[in-house]
């Protein structure tokens, strides 16, 4: 018995020790020095990478998008979700079509999303010249580059893209809840809202809750969109650079390997922190029950 | 589900600095296990980033004929495709598994390969001395010691349309950043950008900027610099104010931040090569992109090139140009044979035959009579006469402020930041690396 389970899941183990387990702790190594990339680290420094991100008002601009934009991915996607999905889970004409139309974006790669709207958006491109021809010419912007609005355009091309993964995890979450609890409430003459608002929305409480939770590990490390879209250098100065993207121009680009890593130690406990305090707070009903402990029943 | 996502942090993060720790997987093949070995049969294995082409078919024939001269080496090359190539390299130096010859950047990237004990210093003789040029070894050294074989100059200056200049009613090219000034204005009046850059890839905005410092700032001031990374003389300054107001004439096309340098008809080399753009300032790989960017992808023309307009009052000296010049390295366990190669490579044949094939200017000055386009022959004739050059500043600095400093460039053409800016980012950056 013993032997079987050390022979079904050693492979696995051994790959989750080999490219999980192992690059986090060489991260964490890596971290306390100052180091090229060229030949084994010596230039010891301790804290100081920790010291110098932290300090770095470049690091306190990232936090601050990030921040921003897992608010705002809540706020924005979270309301239109439920409401399309609550849509679609009515019997309507061609509810299959546009169950497919509202998911295909999440299924494109980022790199053809990204490469695709910033043709779209620069400034010399269709969305503009779209404007020109139907006469709105004069709301035609830099969507990209105008530091007022492209936060905006990410948070408009980022809901495009994952709503529709948000929008098949409410209609799951629907379609869990049993008909009786509708018919019983039709019965007792509940109306339509008071039936969406005390029985369907209580009960997709966690499927909601557990969409959150992706959606904020997502915003915290939002990177491929950005990156494409924007650039490592243009990203700063329009307001949409990130953790990861600070991580990577610091480390690959500026050649500090030892201070990229640091960042990369930072964002890991930030994630996990995050992780840890909602998982606590937040999902700790959820998960009764779920996660066996002990002989508990 | 939660705790699955959360390994999934782990995962996505882990990987990432699996990444950013190693370069992408390196794949090198064995070589350089000789141990400086010599006699008997040798295999090398070269790296360089030649796209398929006229260039890698140069390295396959360069190969073929150093074994038929020396029957007992075979050499084998190996495109890395270049944007993959630091990452790998990299890789293979850490775990001993280098190719023997690899393409060198230098500057800074090249300072840190010696400070690690990983390439050799090369024992040039008085040929080798000679087939290379003073100039470009001097490119190529650390210390009074060559790193580096170069194999190509690579001047920057402005590439141009000679059709556009025509059509605008520009009689001949400028030499003073006023009078490029007035041929913006000019050409403005025809409709086309005047000037492409890709700040999207922030280097190329940040030549601007480099070129400006090298009209500003005296080559003494440019060279200690590199040894004290402290950016306190004044025309470091000077050099930011320059540039912010010529961008107070709008000289570059509209959306410039989001244009990439070479990738695509949009990109800033696309509009040269499709005539929206009149000019675009870079180095001598410029040609070949361009010619892959036309509608026939045949090379542009009317395509012609001036040197970095002068400053006035500025300390360097108004000949003075920036270019780049890597060459080819051995790395610590290449056998002998190895440097007899690089030797190889300088020679007048063979460094006729690169210039061809690369649409470039060999070092070797017996063979600069292959040098037949009329951008090529500009730029070599204002090279000749250049009383120094001065390597790319985000490889002379090093890729840590030279990062810093584009990103700065970038800023201050955006409108976030100031000449002051620039300065005082690059300096903070020194503290991280």
């Amino acid at each position: 018995m013993r032997l079987e389970i050390a022979v079904m899941s050693g492979p696995a183990i051994l790959m989750f020790l080999a490219f999980v387990i192992f690059p986090v702790a060489l991260a964490a190594y890596y971290g306390f020095y100052r180091w090229h990339g060229y030949g084994p680290p010596t230039d010891w420094t301790g804290l100081n990478n920790y010291r110098l991100i932290l300090t770095d008002p470049a690091f306190q601009q990232v936090l601050e998008h990030n921040a921003l934009i897992l608010v705002l991915s809540l706020v924005i996607q979270g309301p239109v979700a439920i409401v399309l999905a609550l849509l679609l889970n009515q019997k309507i004409r061609g509810r299959s079509l546009i169950r497919v139309l509202i998911f295909v974006p999440y299924i494109i790669s980022e790199v053809i999303v990204g490469t695709g709207w910033s043709l779209i958006l620069q400034r010399g491109g269709a969305f503009n010249d779209l404007l020109q021809h139907i006469g709105l010419g004069s709301l035609q912007a830099d969507w990209l580059a105008d530091s007022k609005l492209a936060l905006w355009t990410l948070m408009a091309l980022i809901s495009w893209k994952y709503i529709g993964f948000a929008v098949i995890l409410m209609l799951a979450g629907l379609q869990s809840i049993p008909d009786e609890l509708f018919e019983a409430a039709q019965l007792d003459g509940a109306s339509y809202w008071q039936i969406q608002r005390r029985i369907t929305l209580p009960l997709l409480g966690p499927t909601i809750r557990i969409w959150a939770f992706l959606s904020i590990i997502g915003s915290l490390q939002l990177f491929d969109l950005v990156y494409i879209i924007w650039g490592q250098y243009v990203s700063g100065t329009a307001g949409t650079s990130t953790m990861a993207i600070y991580m990577v121009s610091q480390g690959r680009d500026a050649g500090n390997y030892g201070y990229g890593s640091a960042v990369a130690v930072v964002m890991f406990l930030i994630s996990l922190v995050v992780a840890l305090l909602y998982q606590r707070f937040v999902l700790r009903r959820d998960l009764r029950g779920a996660v066996t402990e002990g002989a508990a029943r | 589900m939660a705790r699955k996502t959360h390994t999934a942090t782990a995962v996505a993060i882990g990987l990432g600095i699996a990444l950013a720790a190693t370069g992408c997987a390196g794949g090198g093949s064995a070589g350089g296990s000789g141990g400086g070995a010599s006699g008997g049969k040798v295999t090398l294995t070269v790296w360089e980033n030649a796209t398929p082409g006229p260039g890698a078919e140069y390295w396959r024939q360069a190969a073929k004929e150093y074994h038929a001269l020396h029957p007992n080496v075979t050499i084998k090359i190996q495109l890395v495709q270049n944007e993959d190539f630091d990452g790998k390299l990299q890789t293979a130096l850490n775990s001993n598994s280098a190719p023997d010859i690899f393409m060198q950047r230098g500057g800074g990237k090249m300072q840190a390969m010696v400070d690690a004990g990983q390439i050799q210093p090369l024992d040039l003789t008085a040929t080798d001395r000679a087939n290379a040029g003073a100039a470009a070894l001097a490119g190529n050294s650390i210390d009074g010691k060559v790193y580096a074989m170069p194999t190509d100059t690579q001047p920057e200056g402005v590439y141009y349309s000679k059709d556009l200049f025509k059509k605008a009613g520009i009689a001949s090219t400028p030499t003073s950043m006023d009078a490029l000034e007035a041929d913006v204005a000019k050409l403005k009046a025809i409709n086309v950008a005047p000037i492409a850059v890709g700040a999207k890839d922030a280097w190329p905005a940040a030549h601007w900027y480099f070129n400006l410092a090298l009209r500003e700032c005296s080559r003494d001031t440019m060279q200690q610099t590199a040894k004290s990374l402290k950016f306190t003389d004044p025309c470091w300054t000077k050099a930011g104010e320059d540039l912010a107001s010529f961008l107070k004439t709008s000289p570059f096309q509209k959306g410039f931040l989001t244009t990439s340098s070479q990738q695509g008809a949009g990109s800033s080399a696309g509009m040269l090569a499709n005539h929206r753009a009149a000019m675009e300032l870079m180095g001598n790989w410029d040609p070949g992109v361009i010619a892959s960017l036309t509608p026939n992808q045949k090379p542009l023309p009317d395509l012609g090139w001036f040197p970095f307009p002068a400053v006035p009052g500025g300390q360097g000296d108004p000949t003075a140009i920036m270019g780049g010049g890597g060459g080819y390295s051995l790395s610590k366990n290449a056998p002998k044979e190895a440097f007899g190669f690089l030797e190889f490579l300088v020679t007048k044949g063979q460094q006729e035959a690169y210039a061809k094939d690369f649409y470039t200017i060999p070092v070797n000055k017996d063979a600069q009579a292959v040098v037949t386009d009329s951008y090529n022959i500009s730029a070599l004739q204002a090279f000749n006469k250049a009383a120094y050059t001065m390597q790319f500043l985000d490889t002379e600095y090093g890729q840590n402020a030279g990062n810093a400093m584009n990103t700065a460039v970038v800023n201050l053409m955006a409108g976030k930041g100031t000449a002051a800016d620039i300065v005082k980012d690059t300096n903070a950056a020194a503290a991280k690396g």
